[in-house]
C-alpha cells in the first residue's frame, strides 16, 4: 500500500515511517499541513496518517481541504488528546479514524489496514463464512460445521465485528469501540474475558481454532492456522 | 504603597465632584438669571414704562394745547410727585428751560441714563427719554433709579458671597469624597497586591454599609476563597503528582537500568509495562482536567442511562464471574437524562470496575437504576467512612489499596463526570461493603 504519513515530530515521523516500511508499504512523509495537502492532492495513497497538530496548517483544516478536493483517501488522525468532542470534530472534518497518542504501532498498522480494506460499500452480506463457521445475520444464528452455536447478542456482535475482518487483526481497542463503545480503555481484562468465552464457545470441541491471540497486537478471526 | 499627595484628585469621585460643582453653578446662574429680570430688570422696565406713559400724556397735552399746555402739565405732576422722583424739562426752541426740574437740554432724543444732582447735594442715577417738539424745543422725562440700582447692588454682592461659598463647599466636599474614595481603593489595591504577591489568607475589609464598595469588596473577596481553594487543590493534585509518579518513574528507571544490563525481552516488556502505566496515570488525568473544566457539556444530548447501565454490567459481568462473584442488576427501563453519553458509560465502567476489583472473592454486586439516580453496591471489606473524602481525591488510593492495581484516579474521574452532570454522589456503608450512590440532577 502506498500511505502518507503527515507528522511534525521527526521522531514520530520516523518510528511510524521504518514500522510500515517494515510491513512492506511504500511511505510518503510530510512534515507540515501544507505539504501533506500537496501530497495528497497528489493523489495514489491507499490511507493517509495526519497528526492533528501541524505546522503551516493544522491536520483538520488540511483533512478538510482534502477532502474539498474531492479526493476521499480514508484518513486516521493522530492526537494527544482524544476526548469525545475532539474524536467528533475529526471525523466532521473527513477524517475516518482516530487514535490518540502514544499508541502501540501495532494499534495503528491494524487501523490502516482496517481502512484500507474496508469494502468500498458493496451489497449488504446477509451470511458471514469463515472456514466452516457460517454467521447468520438475518436470523442471527450462528453455526460451525452444521451445529447450531448459541451466542449472547453481545458475543454475537464481537464475533461478526470479527469476522467481518476476516485475516485482519483487530486490537483491544478496536474491540472497545466498535463491540462495546468504550472510548476509554478499562483496567479489568473485560475484553479478554469476553474473548474466551466466545472462544469456548466457537472454538472449544472442534479440531481447528479459528479465532486467534496476535501476542501484542490483537485478534484475528481466519481459518488456516 | 505611599498615596501621592494629590492622588484623590485623580480619583472618580473627585471628578464627579467636579462636574456636579460645575453643574450646579449654572444652575445657580439660571436662578439668579431669572431673579435678576424679575426684579432688577422689573424696577428698570417699570420705571421705562412709567417714563413712555408720562411722555405721552405730555404729548398729547402740547397736541391740544401746545407748549404752554405741556408746561401746565408738567407742573401740575411735579406738584403731585411727593417722592422726587420724577424729572422733567421742557425746553424752548432756543434751548432755554421752560419749565420743570431738569437743567441742561440733552443734545439728541431718545433714551439715555445719566446722573442727577439733587437739590439736598445728593447725586441720583436717572433714566431719561428726551423727545424734540413738533414747534422746536424739546421735553425731557426722567425717573430715579437709586431704588433699583440699590436692589441690584445688594443682588450682585449676595450673588458673589453665596457663589463663593458654593464654591468652597463643593471642593471641599469633593475633597473629603474624593480623599475617602481613594482611601478605600487604596485599602483594596494594598490587600490585592498582598494577595498576589502570594498571601492568599489576606481579604479586603467589607463595611457594613453595605454600598457598592462593600459589594465589591465582598465579591472579590470570595473570588479569592475560590482562588485559593483551588490553589490549594493545585498544590494537593502537585504533591499527590509528585508523591505517586515518582514510585513507577523510580521501577522504570530501574526495569531500564536492568535493561541496559541484560537486554532481554522480559526486561523491555517490563520496562514498556511500566511506561504504559505512566501514560495511563496522565491520560486519565488528563481527562478529569478536561471534565472539570465544564466544556463538554455543549455536547450533551438526551441519554439513556438504563441502556449505559445494561450494556456497562454486560461488559462486567463475566469478569466478575471470574472471579466468582454474581453481577446482579436491578435496572428500571427508561431511565433518562441529559448528559454526555461516553463519560456516563466510563463512569458506569469506572464504577463497576471498582466494585469488580475492590469486591470480595465470590461475593455480590449489585447494580441499581432507579427513578432517583443508580447506587452499585459490593460486599468487599469497603471505606471507612472517615475515608470517604479521601477516596474521591485524585491519586487518593486508601493505604489498604495500594497493594492492589489501579492509579487511584477511578473515583476521581466518577465525581468530576457526576459532578459535571449536576449529580451528587455520595460513599455509604452496606455493612459488610461499599455503596456508591450517584443520585440524579434535582434528587435529593
Amino acid at each position: 500500500m502506498r500511505i502518507l504519513v503527515v507528522e511534525d515530530d521527526a521522531e514520530t515521523a520516523a518510528y511510524i515511517v521504518r514500522g510500515l516500511e517494515e510491513a512492506g508499504h511504500v511511505v510518503d512523509r510530510a512534515a507540515d499541513g501544507q505539504d501533506g495537502l500537496f501530497h495528497a492532492t497528489g493523489g495514489g495513497h491507499d490511507v493517509m496518517v495526519v497528526d492533528r497538530m501541524l505546522p503551516k496548517l493544522d491536520g483538520l483544516s488540511m483533512v478538510r481541504a482534502v477532502r474539498a478536493a474531492g479526493i476521499a483517501t480514508p484518513a486516521i488522525f493522530l492526537t494527544a488528546r482524544a476526548g469525545v468532542g475532539d474524536r467528533v470534530e475529526g471525523l466532521e472534518a473527513g477524517g475516518d479514524d482516530y487514535l490518540a497518542k502514544p499508541f502501540a504501532f501495532a494499534e495503528l498498522l491494524a487501523r490502516i489496514n482496517a481502512l484500507a480494506r474496508r469494502p468500498p460499500l458493496q451489497q449488504e452480506l446477509t451470511v458471514l463464512r469463515v472456514g466452516d463457521l457460517e454467521m447468520d445475520l438475518i436470523r442471527r444464528i450462528v453455526t460451525r460445521a452444521g451445529k447450531r452455536i448459541d451466542l449472547q447478542p453481545r458475543e454475537f456482535r464481537l464475533l461478526e465485528y470479527l469476522m467481518r475482518r476476516e485475516g485482519q487483526v483487530v486490537t483491544r481497542t478496536m474491540l472497545l469501540e466498535g463491540v462495546w463503545d468504550f472510548h476509554f480503555d478499562p483496567k479489568t481484562s473485560v475484553v479478554e474475558t469476553h474473548i474466551s468465552r466466545l472462544r469456548a464457545k466457537v472454538d472449544r470441541g472442534f479440531d481447528r481454532d479459528l479465532i486467534h491471540t496476535i501476542r501484542g497486537a490483537g485478534y484475528v478471526v481466519r481459518a488456516d492456522g | 504603597m505611599a498615596e501621592p499627595r494629590w492622588a484623590f484628585a485623580r480619583t472618580t469621585a473627585f471628578r464627579v465632584t467636579l462636574l456636579h460643582l460645575l453643574l450646579t453653578i449654572a444652575g445657580t446662574l439660571l436662578v439668579g438669571g431669572g431673579a435678576w429680570w424679575a426684579t432688577v430688570g422689573f424696577g428698570a422696565r417699570q420705571a421705562a414704562q412709567e417714563i413712555e406713559r408720562g411722555m405721552g400724556v405730555l404729548l398729547q397735552s402740547g397736541a391740544l394745547s401746545g407748549p404752554r399746555g405741556i408746561a401746565l402739565s408738567i407742573e401740575a405732576r411735579m406738584a403731585a410727585d411727593r417722592t422726587g422722583a420724577e424729572f422733567y424739562l421742557l425746553a424752548g426752541p432756543d434751548g432755554q428751560r421752560i419749565a420743570g426740574n431738569l437743567s441742561g437740554v440733552p443734545r439728541d432724543p431718545g433714551w439715555r441714563e445719566g446722573t442727577i444732582r439733587l437739590p439736598q447735594g445728593a447725586e441720583a442715577p436717572v433714566l431719561m427719554l428726551a423727545a424734540p417738539l413738533p414747534g422746536g424745543g424739546a421735553l425731557v422725562v426722567g425717573r430715579d433709579l437709586s431704588s433699583v440700582r440699590a436692589l441690584e447692588q445688594r443682588l450682585v454682592s449676595v450673588a458673589g458671597w453665596v457663589g463663593a461659598a458654593m464654591l468652597l463647599l463643593g471642593l471641599g466636599g469633593g475633597l473629603l469624597i474624593g480623599r475617602s474614595v481613594a482611601r478605600r481603593a487604596a485599602a483594596m489595591d494594598a490587600a490585592l497586591a498582598a494577595v498576589q504577591g502570594g498571601d492568599l489568607d489576606r481579604r479586603l475589609a467589607v463595611g457594613r454599609g453595605g454600598d457598592e464598595f462593600d459589594r465589591l469588596a465582598a465579591r472579590i473577596n470570595a473570588t479569592l476563597d475560590r482562588l485559593q481553594s483551588l490553589m490549594t487543590a493545585l498544590r494537593g493534585v502537585t504533591d499527590d503528582i509528585a508523591h505517586d509518579l515518582r514510585t513507577p518513574l523510580t521501577r522504570l528507571r530501574t526495569r531500564l537500568d536492568a535493561a541496559a544490563v541484560a537486554p532481554t525481552g522480559e526486561a523491555i516488556a517490563a520496562a514498556q509495562q511500566e511506561a504504559d502505566a505512566l501514560l495511563d496515570i496522565f491520560a486519565a488525568l488528563l481527562r478529569i482536567a478536561q471534565v472539570e473544566s465544564g466544556t463538554q457539556r455543549a455536547g450533551f444530548t438526551r441519554v439513556d442511562l438504563s441502556a449505559i447501565a445494561t450494556s456497562v454490567a454486560e461488559v462486567f459481568a463475566p469478569a466478575a464471574e471470574d472471579r466468582g462473584q454474581i453481577f446482579a442488576t436491578d435496572i428500571a427501563p427508561g431511565i433518562t437524562m441529559t448528559g454526555d453519553p461516553a463519560l456516563l458509560t466510563q463512569m458506569l465502567a469506572n464504577l463497576a470496575e471498582n466494585a469488580v476489583r475492590h469486591g470480595r472473592n465470590g461475593g455480590h454486586i449489585l447494580l441499581a437504576v432507579g427513578a432517583a439516580g443508580l447506587t452499585i453496591t459490593d460486599d468487599g471489606p469497603g471505606i471507612p467512612a472517615d475515608q470517604h473524602e479521601r477516596a474521591f481525591r485524585r491519586f487518593g488510593r486508601l493505604d489498604a489499596a495500594r497493594s492492589t492495581p489501579g492509579s487511584g484516579l477511578g473515583l476521581a474521574l466518577v465525581r468530576a463526570v457526576a459532578e459535571l452532570h449536576g449529580m451528587t454522589i455520595t460513599l455509604e456503608d452496606a455493612a459488610p461493603g461499599l455503596r456508591v450512590r450517584i443520585a440524579l440532577p434535582g434528587v435529593r
